[in-house]
């Protein structure tokens, strides 16, 4: 069984009496363990798809499985639910809490979580020394560097331990040093036994990735298996 | 639910101007509701003071019909069917009273020396005082024998004192009143203005029998002054004179009275309703101006919510419910209004207390004001907020996060 399962899902948007289709009958199942990429031009849908694949929009029609459960299905408390245990997000303008220190911006979901576990902070400096942020931990957003936010949203995404990363051209706003730094922390974690699905309009970030989805006007137009190094 | 506390509170307490001024309009109100409502419990128990002061349980039997004019009880008429014995018959017949005192009044020009003043000449029994509540500041009161021989004495009023004496000390000097000598044997405290505004100290006491056969040679009078035995017989020692005054007069059942009751429960009633009046104004004002406060709150939570529609995007993509925002932005409001309450409440009753110490006001705090100000100030922040949180928590998390 697929921990992501779409089957012809459409979304179109109204704009003041015009529709527009943003996706058109898109099928695709990602395993357990994946590292995929999603590619494609600006205005293509990928970001859609991404928003649809992490439960914050519900696709115009078509079936979405995760994780064995049927999001169209699920009322607002579940699906917050499932954006709180099973998704960790990593966008590419970051979307950290301003004025909040690098510790709280990754315990956030926690305050949201069924159970917190007693040693969030705990886990959250682990995560934070993980990403090689040991020494920011008070800092808030405004006082650390693109690269050191970006790090800062990796370990909030990874504080529920999430099965599925979904991480939004997450190198768009980094320079090329930190960027390249961002991809090896997903290329570890997929060691880890995370799913990872990276949305991106950059050939060479999707390179990363073992399998590459490329997405044009709303319809998949390939999806290739490919070894790599890190598969 | 505790965190979703802790995130408005900090939200608020980053934001300090902000929320100060988001409370303002609620701590006005609050604030001007305790401090009027305590202005008119205040001018309501002076005015209850000023009726008590007229003698306690007191009920007063006028001669003719009375009618309320402009607020106030007038005499019509004439008449000069009440005599001294329906005073003695009301005392000797009616259990439920105490003390009577007939009374019969005139304003007349009083003389001492090359001073002269107009005043009003009493004539009543030593009864008059004890029902009226006049005591004696000095001398003393008529004797059994001043009352029987109808002697020239006579008991006189701060006004009456300062009028005709100065600073002169009155008690044995001689005032003239229709070139008639009376010896002044005692001096009363001052009592202040009654119901109707009328000085109470111009007065010169004058003894019944020496006033009905010296000054005007009548038989009638115009008053009896009642004490009832206590303030629950009130009621029921008017039904009983109303009874007995109608035989006494042998009025048939045709005829109206030829007298009018008032009592001090009569003019109770009568002042609570100008008092009433008044309280139901000042609790419009102040609602009108906590409606004000509460909308203030709901500019602020819109304002607020539209400012932080990113950070509710991101909060909704780490998992955060409609519920958690909606309490989120509820809390915040909630907070805002018992700030504003708590302050007002502060504000009001130390603006209280302070016109009263040094103000010299009467103001008198209801905690009942309070209490009920505490809820509202609650009510206000739910209901203002519950739109700008709904509105908060019916954002697109997509669109939200993408909100510059």
């Amino acid at each position: 069984m697929s921990l992501i399962e779409m089957n012809s899902i459409c979304k179109s948007y109204r704009n003041v009496g015009f529709e527009t289709q943003v996706l058109n009958d898109v099928t695709l199942h990602i395993g357990e363990g994946d590292y995929v990429s999603i590619i494609g031009p600006s205005g293509a849908g990928k970001s859609t798809l991404m928003s649809i694949m992490g439960c914050l929009a519900q696709p115009t029609s078509g079936e979405y499985i995760l994780d064995g459960e049927e999001v169209g299905k699920l009322n607002d408390r579940k699906l917050s639910r499932a954006r709180n245990e099973k998704i960790g997000f990593v966008f590419q303008a970051f979307h950290l809490l301003p004025g909040v220190t690098a510790l709280e911006n990754v315990t956030l979901p926690l305050v949201y979580a069924k159970h917190s576990p007693g040693n969030a902070k705990e886990r959250a400096r682990e995560l934070l020394a993980k990403v090689g942020l040991e020494h920011r931990l008070h800092h808030t957003p405004g006082q650390l560097s693109g690269g050191e936010q970006q790090r800062v949203t990796i370990a909030r995404s990874l504080i529920n331990d999430p099965r599925i990363i979904l991480a939004d051209e997450p190198t768009g706003n980094l320079d090329s040093k930190n960027g390249i730094e961002a991809m090896k922390t997903f290329d570890n974690l997929v060691k880890e036994g995370k799913t990872i699905v990276l949305i991106t309009h950059d050939p060479e970030v999707a390179q990363h990735a073992s399998r590459i989805i490329s997405i044009l006007d709303g319809q998949i137009a390939s999806d290739s298996y490919q070894k790599t190094e890190t598969c | 639910m505790f965190s979703s506390f802790l995130i408005a509170f900090r939200a608020l307490f980053a934001h300090k101007t902000r929320t100060f001024l988001a409370s303002l309009g609620i701590l006005i109100g609050i604030a001007s509701v305790i401090v009027m409502v305590a202005i008119g419990k205040g001018s309501q128990k002076e005015v209850m003071d000023v009726i008590a002061g007229m003698g306690e349980n007191l009920i007063t039997v006028n001669a003719g019909e009375m009618k309320r004019r402009g607020g106030r009880l007038r005499l019509t008429g004439n008449v000069t069917t009440l005599r001294v014995r329906d005073a003695h018959r009301i005392l000797d017949e009616i259990a439920e009273v105490e003390t009577v005192a007939p009374f019969e009044e005139k304003r007349m020009t009083a003389k001492f020396g090359n001073n002269s003043a107009e005043t009003t000449v009493a004539g009543s029994t030593r009864d008059f005082s004890i029902i009226r509540d006049y005591r004696l500041q000095s001398g003393e009161h008529f004797s059994e024998r001043d009352s029987k021989t109808a002697n020239r004495v006579a008991i006189i009023g701060m006004t009456a004192v300062k009028n005709l004496f100065g600073e002169e000390d009155p008690l044995g000097q001689v005032l003239k009143m229709h070139f008639i000598p009376f010896k002044v044997i005692g001096v009363f405290e001052p009592k202040g203005v009654d119901t109707n505004g009328l000085d109470q100290d111009d007065i010169v006491l004058i003894p019944l029998s020496t006033y009905m056969r010296r000054i005007v040679n009548q038989k009638h009078i115009t008053r009896i002054f009642v004490r009832a035995s206590s303030r629950n017989n009130i009621a029921k020692a008017s039904e009983k004179i109303r009874e007995l005054l109608r035989e006494n007069h042998k009025l048939t059942d045709d005829r109206n009275d030829d007298f009018t009751l008032v009592s001090q429960l009569d003019l109770e009633d009568l002042k609570k309703e100008t008092t009433e009046m008044f309280t139901k104004l000042i609790v419009g004002v102040a609602a009108i101006s906590l409606l004000v406060g509460g909308i203030g709150i709901l500019a602020v939570m819109l304002i607020s919510v539209k400012e932080r529609t990113r950070e509710i995007g991101i909060r909704r993509a780490v998992g955060a419910t409609r519920r958690d925002i909606i309490r989120q932005f509820l809390y915040e409001s909630l907070i805002i209004g018992f700030l504003g309450g708590g302050l007002g409440i502060v504000l009001g009753v130390g603006l209280t207390l302070g016109l009263t110490h040094w103000g010299h006001w009467t103001l008198i705090l209801d905690p009942n004001s309070i209490w009920t100000a505490s809820w509202a100030c609650a009510g206000l922040g739910i209901l203002f907020g519950v739109f700008p949180a709904i509105k908060a928590s019916k954002l697109d998390p997509m669109e939200a996060l993408t909100t510059e």
